[in-house]
């Protein structure tokens, strides 16, 4: 009985394995795929593999420059969303104040903030400081949501931390600024690396506000996905090349972050 | 205290607190102003289609038009709880059977959940894509083993019928997001204590009953967390749509953002707009409320699922 | 006919062996108190007694019935955890209620139950409380209440007691005694506090590295030991042991020289416990004379840590020692009576007829 159970539920597993990995292997297949595999009335799985799509869409196309953007852009919001936010992560964690959850409270709400509502101003905004169509404009727009989910879930890793650790190193000799540069934030290290990778993660996927806010110059490569599809005759091949460029490395990085998902997802609320 | 500069002397000097400024000030100036100024603009007739209406101020008449008189928005409105409502319940249930499943019977999680949680990672518009190929009505791969199957007219195809389309992009939604839930609540299942497990089985309950009385029960805060953050997502579902279908056809697929998106940049009727954004930032507003009063407790540290 | 462990077997996912052939057999209304230092294998036993782990290996009956592979539903027994393991989203009265309620016991019945055991346990005001608005007292009591509400055969406890202060958790043991005595249920009760052990077990079973070494009762496991495992673990402080070695009926270690009639030639261990040694302030025959180390007055009584070439001891005065001072020397006697002997090398004793 327990055992009918157990082959029941592997098979029941595997089924949902296979439908949550199909589309995106078939996108995969589809960019080795020649227009006329691509577009075969039966699907077809196994063909004589085309190299050329990739490089007539990245170099030909000029589709190289917006994989540089997305670098740019998802590391820099990076490096900002840290640079503010883990000291700011850091005073919550450690210190009360008056107002301090209603502060906490605000971060919260500029995570979740719905794009739609705010980017048409933030986009006048951007044109009164002449910044659109530049990657500044989309770093500042990701830092928005990027900086709220460090301090949310910094403020975790650092509230995990005993504060006997605070007082040892400042016992040891340490100023309040060593204590929080050289003993806290090397001990919270696993959990900033997991938050720096979820912040690229999060800045590389965006689309309305890149889409929005760079038209030419800085696009990135989510934004450069719906010029791709056109109603007659969409080149699938170079449009799957693009797709898997812009996924290969966020399934990557998230292999690295799986442990500290959980809590990133959940604002910090639930350990993984 | 020189060399260190200024973060070191606020460290030192107790002053700790001023820290958050620049975290603070950032988001009050390309968050806060411009949600701000979307609310004055909400006020004002302001467009930049029509030559004379360049701002002036209307009071609420933008808001008595929302509610009183534009039906497309109560369209785009119940469309969207619609599919909140819709996506959260089958991301929830599909999510939290495959959860169990992996926790009952899954010794090596650890492949699984990599394999699993690829669709929640990848970008929402690529998402879009990569279903779109799928859908394609002449050559589409799903498309063709609906049909083999017979769930698909041959003439039909799913993204271009009205009644269809909605279903689908629901589908495609809990297809990226069901991991998601799978994920939480799996880390939920496993954080909870042995002993009221065991507590129960001495006390002689089966494990139906197990499940009900003391699972359920201390799952809760996290089943609460999970459906809060696909509500507040769910609702402010715009990449995927609007690569998919863009609203249509019709309006068969406009969902508020989609719809605040057309009023914004194909109507560019910006002070309207504004206050139908409005409407969307209230209610995530109010979720976010709830999310933080219910779920959240204060100190920012990760709730205590049990005890 | 009682409970039988027949030869059980535990091994661990991980390698770990916690119980090795381990065998026991107990009567049905008995106090049964598992003892040994942690990793002895004591809770598995208990566990595997109530079906929460499974055996490797061997058998368990009661009353003669294989319940090996029973599920812990089917067994009649009841658990009392270490931390207590209440719902903490039910009310006490519904915790209390939990075991009637699976088993659909009728609603009158059900609350007439709850409502005896609650007030024998002088927890009857505590009902509509949650777990969290406890003190650790009385969750512990509530915990107690959960396990006896439907008469179970056999209550189980698992370090009960070990998360209450002590104040409280010699308060509890008296209650937890009466309550055996009222109920006359069969308690198997896990422990590593030798104090504890000895105050409530009708017997105690002694355990180490997963096997039993002992089953008796308090009694006999003080007075009669029957390894040096079981000598030093039980009585505060540690029974004194000295290794020597034994020639002609005369055993030697250090300072020590004293008469050992019946004991064959070569390496063997005393054990004297500290209450046992009597203290002179004058030399004698058969006296040993010791160097005072440290006086610890533990009132009533006076510890003495006593040094001599080779060897030390513990003295417990019964009465007032504060007369005697550190640095002095004393002559201490090793009362035949009281000698324990252990074979040096595999501890088990000797008995050379010298015992009461």
């Amino acid at each position: 009985m327990s055992r009918a159970w157990r082959t029941f539920a592997i098979g029941v597993l595997i089924a949902v394995l296979v439908i949550a990995l199909i589309p995106w292997v078939w996108m995969l297949l589809t960019s080795f795929k020649t227009r006329l595999d691509a577009l075969a009335d039966v699907p077809v799985w196994l063909f004589k593999p085309t190299f050329e799509h990739y490089p007539t869409v990245f170099l030909d196309k000029g589709y190289l420059p917006l994989v540089w953007n997305s670098i740019l852009v998802a590391s820099v919001t990076t490096a900002l969303s840290l640079f503010f936010g883990v000291p700011a992560a850091y005073v919550f964690a450690r210190h009360d104040f008056r107002g301090k959850e209603d502060l906490f409270f605000f971060f919260l709400t500029t995570r979740m903030a719905p794009p739609i509502s705010v980017v048409v101003p933030m986009f006048l905004l951007f044109t009164m400081l002449g910044i659109t169509d530049t990657p500044l404009a989309v770093i500042l727009a990701h830092s928005t949501f990027n900086l709220s989910l460090v301090v949310w879930m910094m403020r975790g890793f650092f509230a995990d931390i005993p504060r006997e650790i605070d007082e040892a190193a400042l016992m040891d000799g340490h100023s309040r600024f060593g204590m929080f540069a050289r003993v806290l934030v090397p001990l919270a290290a696993p959990g900033l690396a997991a938050t720096a990778v979820l912040c690229f993660i999060l800045s590389w996927n965006e689309f309305l506000y890149a889409f929005v806010l760079v038209a030419f110059e800085g696009r990135t490569l989510t934004v450069g996905i719906p010029g791709l599809v056109t109603p007659h005759g969409t080149l699938w091949g170079q449009v799957a090349a693009v797709a898997i460029v812009a996924t290969l490395p966020i399934i990557v990085f998230s292999i690295f972050v799986q442990k500290h998902l959980v809590r990133g997802l959940t604002f910090g609320a639930v350990k993984g | 205290m020189t060399r260190r500069g200024i973060t070191g002397a606020l460290f030192d000097r107790g002053v700790a607190p001023l820290l958050l400024v620049p975290a603070v000030l950032l988001l009050v100036v390309i968050l806060l102003g411009p949600f701000l100024y979307m609310t004055w603009t909400s006020l004002t007739d302001l467009s930049f289609a029509i030559p004379d209406r360049d701002g002036n101020f209307l009071g609420f008449d933008n808001y008595r038009r929302l509610m009183r008189e534009d039906a497309i928005f109560w369209h785009s409105f119940g469309l969207t709880m619609k599919f909140v409502a819709i996506v959260v319940t089958i991301e929830f249930l599909l999510g939290f059977a495959i959860a169990l499943l992996i926790f009952r019977f899954v010794e090596r999680r650890r492949l699984v959940l990599t394999l699993l949680l690829v669709p929640m990672m990848l970008a929402p518009v690529a998402v879009g894509l990569i279903w779109k190929l799928l859908l394609q009505g002449d050559f589409g791969m799903v498309t063709y083993y609906l049909r083999a199957i017979g769930l698909l007219d041959l003439r039909d195809a799913v993204l271009s019928n009205a009644d269809s389309i909605l279903p689908a992009i629901m589908l495609i939604d809990a297809w990226q997001w069901t991991p998601f839930v799978t994920l939480v609540m799996l880390a939920g299942l496993l954080s909870l204590p042995r002993e009221p497990f065991e507590a129960a089985v001495m006390d002689g309950a089966r494990p139906l009953q197990i499940f009900r009385d003391v699972t359920l029960p201390l799952l809760r805060p996290i089943i609460a967390l999970v459906l809060l953050l696909r509500a507040i997502d769910a609702f402010k579902e715009f990449d995927k749509i609007f690569i998919l279908t863009g609203g249509g056809p019709g309006t068969a697929t406009e969902l508020l953002s989609i719809y605040v998106y057309r009023l914004n940049f194909k109507n560019w009727d910006l002070g309207y707009g504004a206050s139908a954004a409005f409407m969307i930032y209230l209610v995530v507003l109010i979720l976010c409320a709830v999310f933080y009063k219910a779920v959240y407790w204060r100190e920012g540290r990760p709730i205590k699922v049990a005890r | 006919m009682g409970v039988r462990f027949r030869q059980v077997r535990k091994v661990f996912p991980d390698g770990t062996v916690a119980l090795d052939n381990f065998s026991l057999q107990f009567e049905t209304g008995e106090f049964v108190v598992l003892l040994g230092p942690s990793g002895s294998g004591k809770t598995t036993a208990c566990r595997i007694l109530a079906g929460l782990e499974e055996a490797t290996g061997g058998a368990v009956e009661v009353d003669g019935r294989d319940i090996t592979h029973l599920p812990p539903r089917e067994r009649g027994m009841s658990m009392v955890f270490q931390n207590y393991a209440l719902y903490a989203h039910k009310s006490v009265f519904d915790n209390i209620a939990y075991p009637l309620k699976v088993r659909s016991t009728p609603r009158g019945e059900r609350e007439r139950k709850v409502r005896d055991i609650a007030a024998m346990l002088r927890i009857d005001e505590l009902l509509k409380r949650r777990p969290r608005e406890l003190s650790g007292g009385q969750a512990q009591r509530v915990a107690v209440a959960r396990a006896l509400v439907w008469d179970p055969k056999i209550c189980l406890m698992d370090e009960p007691l070990s998360n209450l202060d002590a104040l409280l958790r010699l308060h509890t043991r008296t209650e937890l005694k009466r309550l055996h005595a009222d109920l006359g249920r069969t308690f198997v009760f896990v422990t590593h506090d030798q104090e504890e052990a000895m105050t409530l077990g009708t017997r105690i079973a002694v355990m180490s590295e997963g096997r039993l070494v002992q089953f008796d009762s308090p009694r006999n496991v003080y007075h009669r030991p029957v390894t040096r495992f079981v000598a030093e673990f039980i009585g505060r402080p540690a029974m004194n042991t000295v290794d020597g070695s034994v020639r002609n009926g005369l055993f030697r270690a250090g300072v020590i020289e004293i008469n050992a009639d019946g004991l064959p030639d070569g390496p063997s261990t005393l054990g004297i416990r500290p209450e046992h040694l009597v203290v002179h302030e004058t030399a004698g025959e058969g006296r040993i004379p010791l160097e005072v180390d440290v006086v610890e007055l533990v009132e009533p009584d006076t510890l003495l840590f006593l040094r001599g070439e080779e060897v030390s001891f513990v003295s417990r005065v019964l009465r007032d020692g504060g007369d005697i001072a550190p640095k002095t020397t004393v002559h201490v006697e090793i009362p035949v009576k009281y000698r324990h002997w252990f074979d040096a090398s595999t501890g088990i004793r000797i008995d050379s007829g010298t015992q009461p």
